[in-house]
C-alpha cells in the first residue's frame, strides 16, 4: 500500500512540476498562461505520431530513448516520499541512483553523436562535461546524508524517526538547497541551459535531441520529468526530515520548490554564458564539499 | 632442480614453436598456455573454493636460499585472471597476426609466440613465487618477454624508442624491488614475503613499504611512473597491449597486495592506507583527465588503464584505513571492491584493446579523427566495443559497476561510521569525478570511432574481422555480462582472498554483501527488463505508423558535410579549457584563422603530451646540461691551472686522511 502510494505520488510530482513552472512564469509575466496539463496533452500528441530517422544513424539511435526513459523510471523507483517506502531499497542504493542517471546520460550522448551533426556534437560534449562535474556534488551530498542519518539507502535516510535537533535542521536545509541546485543542472534549466532558446548553438540538452521526434521525443521528455521529480523529491525529503513531516508535506513541497524556483529564475534571470557554466557547476560541487564539512564539524559537536 | 626444469621448459617451448609450420604456430602456443592454465586452474579453483594453500615446487636459489612456488587464494585469483586473458589473447592473435604472416619471417613470428607464451607463464610464476630470487627472476623474465613483444614492429623508430623507454623504466623499478628484497633479507635472514611481518616488527615498515610500492608501482603505472604506459601500448601489437594492460600491470597490484596485508601494526597500516589512497586519487584523476585529451585509440586506452589502477588503489587505501581503525565492514567492502575491479578491468580492457586491434588491422590507423561510422561496416566489433565502453564507464547492469559500487559503499560506510571521515570523503569526491570524466572520455572515444559518418574512404570500405577474433572477444564479453548480472555469485571468487586480509570477512560477505549484491542484481535485471519492454512497445507502436528516413537535421544550414562532424578534438575542447595546465600541447601546422573568409586547405595537428614525461626525459637531460656547463668552467686549457687542480686534489686527500675521513 505504502509502496503504491509512493509511486503514485512520484508520478503526480513528475506531472505537476512542469505545470507549476509554466504557471509561475505566466503569472510573473502577467499572462494567463497555458492550461496546467498542456505539456501532458503535447506529450500524448507526440506519442501518437510516427518517426523520422536520419540515414546516418544506427540502431543505437532508436534504442537510446528507451534506455534513457528506462533508466529514469528505475531511478525514480528508489526515491521515497518522506517516510513512505519506495519499491526498491537496499544499502547503497544512492550509488545505484547516481549511476542510473549516468546510464541515461551516456545513452543520450551517444545517440546525439550518432547523427553526425555538429550541433548535436556540441550538445553531447557539453552534457558530458557538465555531467562529469556535477557527479561529485551529488555523491558528496549523499555522503552528507549518510553521515548525518547513519544510513546509505534513501528509504532509511528519510524514514528514520529523527528527533528535532538544530544541527540536523541546518544540515538538512543546506542539503535541500544543494539538491535544488543539482536539479537545475540535471534538468537543463536556466541559468545552465535554456530549454526555450531559439539558437541551437547555445543549447545543451535540447540540441542533443534535435533529430528526435514523435514517440522518441515524448519518451525523452517524460524521462526528463521523472528525473526532475526524483531530484526535487530528494530536496523536499531533506526539508521534511527536519521536522518529521510526512508525505502530505513532502509532495507539495517537491512540486512547489522546484516549480516555483525554476519559474522565478527563468523569468528573472538570463542564462549563463557557456564559459561561465563550468564555473557555476564546479561551484556547486565546492558548495557540496563545504556542506559536508559543515556537517562534519557539527557532528563533532564543536561550538561555532 | 627447479631452475633446470624451467630452462628445459623454455627450450622445449622454443624448439616446438620454431619447428611448427608458420600457420600452426598459434595453435602450438595455445596448447602450451592452455595446458599450463588448466593445470594451475584446477588447484586455483579449489583454493578459491576454500581448500588449503598448495605448494607445487621448491627452488633453491643462489642468493636468498630455498623458495617455494605455492598457490594461496591471492595467487589463485590472479592465476585465473592470467589464464583467461592468456587464452583469449592467443586466440585473438591468430587473426591479428594473419596480416603479418606474409611480411615477417617465420623466425620473427616464432620469437613473438615464444615471448607471448613466456610472458604468460612468467606471470603465473610471479604470482606463485614466495618471494626473493625466484620472484625477481620471474619478474625479470616477464619484463624481457614483454619487451620482445613490444618491439614486434621494430622497423618503426617510435616503436623502438617506446620499447627502450619501457625496458629502462622497468629496470629502475626492478632496482627498487631488489633493494626491497635485499633489505628484507638483511633484517630477517629471509627474502620471502612471509618474512615481512618480522621485518615490520623491527620498525622498518614504512621504508620497506615505500621501496616495494615504488617497485611495484612502476609496473602498475602509478603516478608519476606511468609515463611508459601511453608510449608502450600504442607501439605494441593490440593483443599484446591487451594482455599487458589487462593483466601485466596488475602484477604491480598483486605485489602491493602481498606487502600490504603483512602489516600488522594498525598505526602503521593507517599511514600506509593514507599513502595508497593519496596515490590512488592522484593516479586516477591524472590518468582519466589525460585520457579524455587523447586522440589516439590506444593512448586513450593506456591512460584509462592508469586511471583504473588509481581506482583499485583507492579501494586498497580505504580497505587499509578501514582495517587500521578496526572497521571490518569498510575493510571488507573496499577490499572486495578493489579485487573485483581488478578482475573487471582485466576483462573490459582486454576487450577494448582487441577492439582497437580490429580497427587497426582493417584501417591501419589508430588516430580517432580518421574513423567515423565504423558501426555500419563492423557491426559486431561495434556492439562488443559498446559493451566494454559501458562496462568501463561503470554503468549498470555491467561488471564495472559492481566493483565501483563496493568501493563507494565502503567509503559511504566509512563516512557514516565516522572513521577516517575526511579521507573517505576525499575518496568519494575523487571517485565521482573520475567516474564522470571516464564517461566523458569513453563517449568521446566510442562516438568518434563508431558513430556518425565515415571521415575516410578506407573506413567506408572496411569489413568485419574474421570469426576467431570475434570468438576471442566473446570470452571477456561473457565475463563482463555475467559478473554484471549475478555479482552475488561472482563475489565468491574474491571471498577467500579478502579473508586473508580481514579474518571476519566471511561473515560480512555472507550476511551483508551478498544480500546487497542480490538486490543490485535484481535492479540490473529490472533495468534490462524495463528498457527491453519500452523498446518493444515503441517498435510495435511504430509498426503501424509512417516511419521515414532522411538526412540529419542541419539546423537550417543547407549543405552540411562530413568534415563538419564533431571530432575527438572538438569533443574534448571544453574540458581542455578547464584543465589545460596539465598538458603540454604541441601543434603541427596552422589552424584556420578567423580572418580567412574562404579557408584554403590546412594541415593542423594538436598533441597533448603529458607534463610528467619531462620528469623522466628532458628534466634529467637539462640537469645534466647545467651541471656540465658549470664543470666546463674548470676546463680552461691552461697547464698552470691543471697543475693547481692536481695540487688542490692532493692537499684535499692529505687533509681528509689526516682527519680519518678516508
Amino acid at each position: 500500500m505504502g509502496i503504491a502510494l509512493n509511486t503514485l505520488l512520484m508520478l503526480i510530482v513528475a506531472v505537476s512540476i512542469t505545470g507549476v513552472i509554466n504557471r509561475t512564469r505566466a503569472l510573473l509575466a502577467g499572462r494567463k498562461g497555458l492550461p496546467f496539463l498542456q505539456h501532458i496533452y503535447n506529450a500524448r500528441l507526440m506519442l501518437r505520431k510516427g518517426a523520422v530517422y536520419s540515414t546516418t544513424t544506427t540502431a543505437l539511435f532508436k534504442i537510446a530513448p528507451a534506455v534513457y526513459l528506462g533508466a529514469a523510471i528505475v531511478a525514480m523507483l528508489f526515491i521515497p516520499v518522506a517516510d513512505l517506502y519506495p519499491l526498491i531499497s537496499f544499502e547503497g542504493d544512492v550509488i545505484c541512483f547516481a549511476y542510473l542517471l549516468a546510464l541515461g546520460r551516456v545513452a543520450l550522448i551517444l545517440a546525439a553523436m550518432d547523427t553526425g551533426s555538429s550541433f548535436e556534437g556540441m550538445g553531447a560534449s557539453r552534457e558530458a562535461l557538465y555531467g562529469a562535474l556535477i557527479e561529485p556534488a551529488m555523491m558528496i551530498g549523499f555522503a552528507t546524508l549518510a553521515m548525518f542519518c547513519g544510513y546509505t539507502s534513501f528509504a532509511d535516510i528519510f524514514a528514520h524517526e529523527q528527533s528535532l535537533n538544530i544541527h540536523l535542521t541546518i544540515v538538512m536545509l543546506l542539503t535541500a538547497y544543494l539538491f535544488i541546485k543539482i536539479t537545475f543542472v540535471e534538468s537543463g534549466r536556466v541559468p545552465v541551459d535554456d530549454p526555450r532558446t531559439h539558437l541551437e548553438l547555445t543549447m545543451i540538452h535540447e540540441v542533443m535531441c534535435l533529430d528526435y521526434c514523435g514517440v522518441d521525443m515524448a519518451m525523452i521528455q517524460i524521462a526528463g520529468w521523472l528525473k526532475t521529480a526524483s531530484l526535487s523529491m530528494l530536496a523536499a525529503n531533506a526539508i521534511a526530515a527536519t521536522g518529521c513531516f510526512h508525505w502530505w508535506l513532502a509532495t507539495p513541497l517537491a512540486i512547489l520548490l522546484t516549480g516555483v524556483s525554476v519559474g522565478v529564475v527563468e523569468s528573472t534571470q538570463a542564462r549563463n554564458k557557456l564559459l561561465r557554466n563550468t564555473t557555476f557547476i564546479v561551484t556547486i560541487s565546492a558548495l557540496a564539499a563545504l556542506i559536508f564539512f559543515i556537517g562534519f564539524l557539527l557532528q563533532l559537536n564543536i561550538n561555532i | 632442480m627447479f631452475y633446470l626444469g624451467l630452462l628445459l621448459t623454455l627450450a622445449l617451448l622454443v624448439a616446438a614453436l620454431f619447428i611448427t609450420p608458420l600457420r600452426y604456430k598459434v595453435w602450438t602456443a595455445l596448447a602450451f598456455v592452455t595446458t599450463a592454465a588448466i593445470a594451475v586452474a584446477c588447484y586455483a579453483i579449489s583454493v578459491l573454493a576454500g581448500s588449503k594453500p598448495i605448494t607445487l615446487a621448491e627452488a633453491a636459489g643462489p642468493i636468498f636460499g630455498v623458495e617455494r612456488f605455492s598457490i594461496d587464494p591471492l595467487s589463485a585469483l590472479f592465476l585465473v585472471i592470467i589464464g583467461i586473458a592468456g587464452i583469449a589473447t592467443l586466440i585473438y592473435s591468430r587473426g591479428y597476426l594473419a596480416q603479418y604472416l606474409g611480411k615477417k619471417s617465420s623466425a620473427h613470428i616464432s620469437l613473438h609466440y615464444v615471448a607471448l607464451v613466456t610472458l604468460i607463464l612468467s606471470m603465473m610464476l610471479v604470482v606463485m613465487s614466495s618471494g626473493g630470487f625466484s620472484f625477481l627472476l620471474a619478474w625479470e623474465l616477464m619484463t624481457i618477454a614483454s619487451f620482445i613483444l613490444i618491439i614486434f614492429d621494430a622497423q618503426k623508430a617510435e616503436v623502438l624508442r617506446a620499447a627502450l623507454a619501457y625496458l629502462i623504466m622497468m629496470h629502475v623499478g626492478f632496482i627498487f624491488l631488489v633493494a626491497g628484497f635485499a633489505s628484507l633479507h638483511s633484517v630477517t635472514g629471509s627474502a620471502a614475503f612471509s618474512a615481512l611481518p618480522m621485518a615490520f616488527a623491527e620498525g622498518k615498515t614504512i621504508l620497506l613499504f615505500v621501496l616495494f610500492l615504488l617497485g611495484f608501482g612502476m609496473k602498475a603505472g602509478m603516478f608519476p611512473m606511468h609515463v611508459w604506459l601511453p608510449e608502450a601500448h600504442p607501439a605494441a601489437p593490440s593483443h599484446v597491449s591487451a594482455i599487458m594492460s589487462g593483466v601485466m600491470i596488475k602484477m604491480g597490484v598483486y605485489g602491493v597486495l602481498r606487502v600490504i596485508w603483512m602489516v600488522q601494526d594498525y598505526s602503521e597500516l593507517q599511514i600506509i592506507g593514507f599513502i595508497v589512497l593519496a596515490v590512488g586519487i592522484i593516479t586516477g584523476l591524472w590518468g582519466v583527465i589525460l585520457a579524455a585529451f587523447q586522440n589516439d585509440v590506444k593512448r586513450l586506452l593506456a591512460y584509462s588503464s592508469i586511471e583504473n589502477i588509481g581506482v583499485i588503489f583507492i579501494g586498497l587505501g580505504i580497505a587499509a584505513l578501514g582495517q587500521a581503525s578496526g572497521n571490518s565492514i569498510v575493510a571488507t567492502l573496499a577490499m572486495c571492491g578493489a579485487l573485483m575491479h581488478t578482475i573487471n578491468h582485466s576483462l573490459f580492457k582486454s576487450l577494448l584493446f582487441f577492439g582497437a586491434g580490429n580497427l587497426y588491422s582493417q584501417m591501419h590507423t589508430t588516430h580517432l579523427n580518421m574513423f567515423g561510422g565504423v558501426a555500419k561496416s563492423m557491426p559486431v566489433t561495434a556492439i562488443l566495443f559498446l559493451i566494454a565502453t559501458a562496462a568501463i564507464c561503470a554503468l549498470p547492469p555491467l561488471n564495472g559497476f559492481v566493483g565501483e559500487f563496493m568501493i563507494y559503499l565502503g567509503m559511504l560506510n566509512s563516512v557514516r561510521d565516522g572513521v577516517n571521515t575526511l579521507a573517505a570523503a576525499g575518496g568519494i569526491i575523487a571517485l565521482a569525478l573520475i567516474g564522470g570524466i571516464v564517461v566523458f572520455a569513453f563517449t568521446k572515444l566510442y562516438s568518434t570511432i563508431f558513430l556518425g559518418s565515415p571521415r575516410d574512404h578506407s573506413v567506408a570500405e572496411s569489413v568485419e574481422v574474421d570469426s576467431t577474433r570475434l570468438v576471442a572477444m566473446a570470452i571477456p564479453t561473457a565475463g563482463i555480462i555475467l559478473i554484471g548480472i549475478v555479482p552475488q555469485v561472482a563475489i565468491n571468487a574474491v571471498k577467500q582472498v579478502t579473508m586473508l586480509f580481514t579474518p571476519s570477512a566471511d561473515a560480512i560477505i555472507g550476511d551483508y554483501i551478498t544480500p546487497t549484491l542480490s538486490k543490485v542484481s535484481l535492479t540490473a535485471l529490472l533495468v534490462i527488463l524495463v528498457i527491453a519492454l519500452l523498446y518493444v512497445i515503441k517498435s510495435r507502436a511504430l509498426r503501424k505508423r509512417t516511419v521515414e528516413s532522411g538526412p540529419t537535421w542541419g539546423c537550417g544550414f543547407t549543405s552540411p558535410n562530413i568534415r563538419m562532424q564533431y571530432t575527438g578534438e572538438s569533443f574534448s575542447e571544453n574540458l581542455e579549457a578547464v584543465a589545460t595546465s596539465l598538458t603540454q600541447n604541441t601543434v603541427e601546422g596552422r589552424a584556420v584563422s578567423k580572418s580567412e573568409i574562404f579557408p584554403s586547405a590546412h594541415n593542423y595537428d594538436v598533441r597533448h603530451k603529458d607534463k610528467i614525461d619531462r620528469l623522466f626525459t628532458e628534466w634529467w637531460v637539462e640537469l645534466l646540461h647545467i651541471i656540465n656547463k658549470r664543470i666546463m668552467r674548470l676546463r680552461t686549457g691552461k697547464i698552470n691551472h691543471y697543475i693547481l687542480f692536481a695540487l688542490l686534489f692532493l692537499v684535499a686527500i692529505f687533509i681528509l686522511s689526516l682527519l680519518n675521513i678516508i
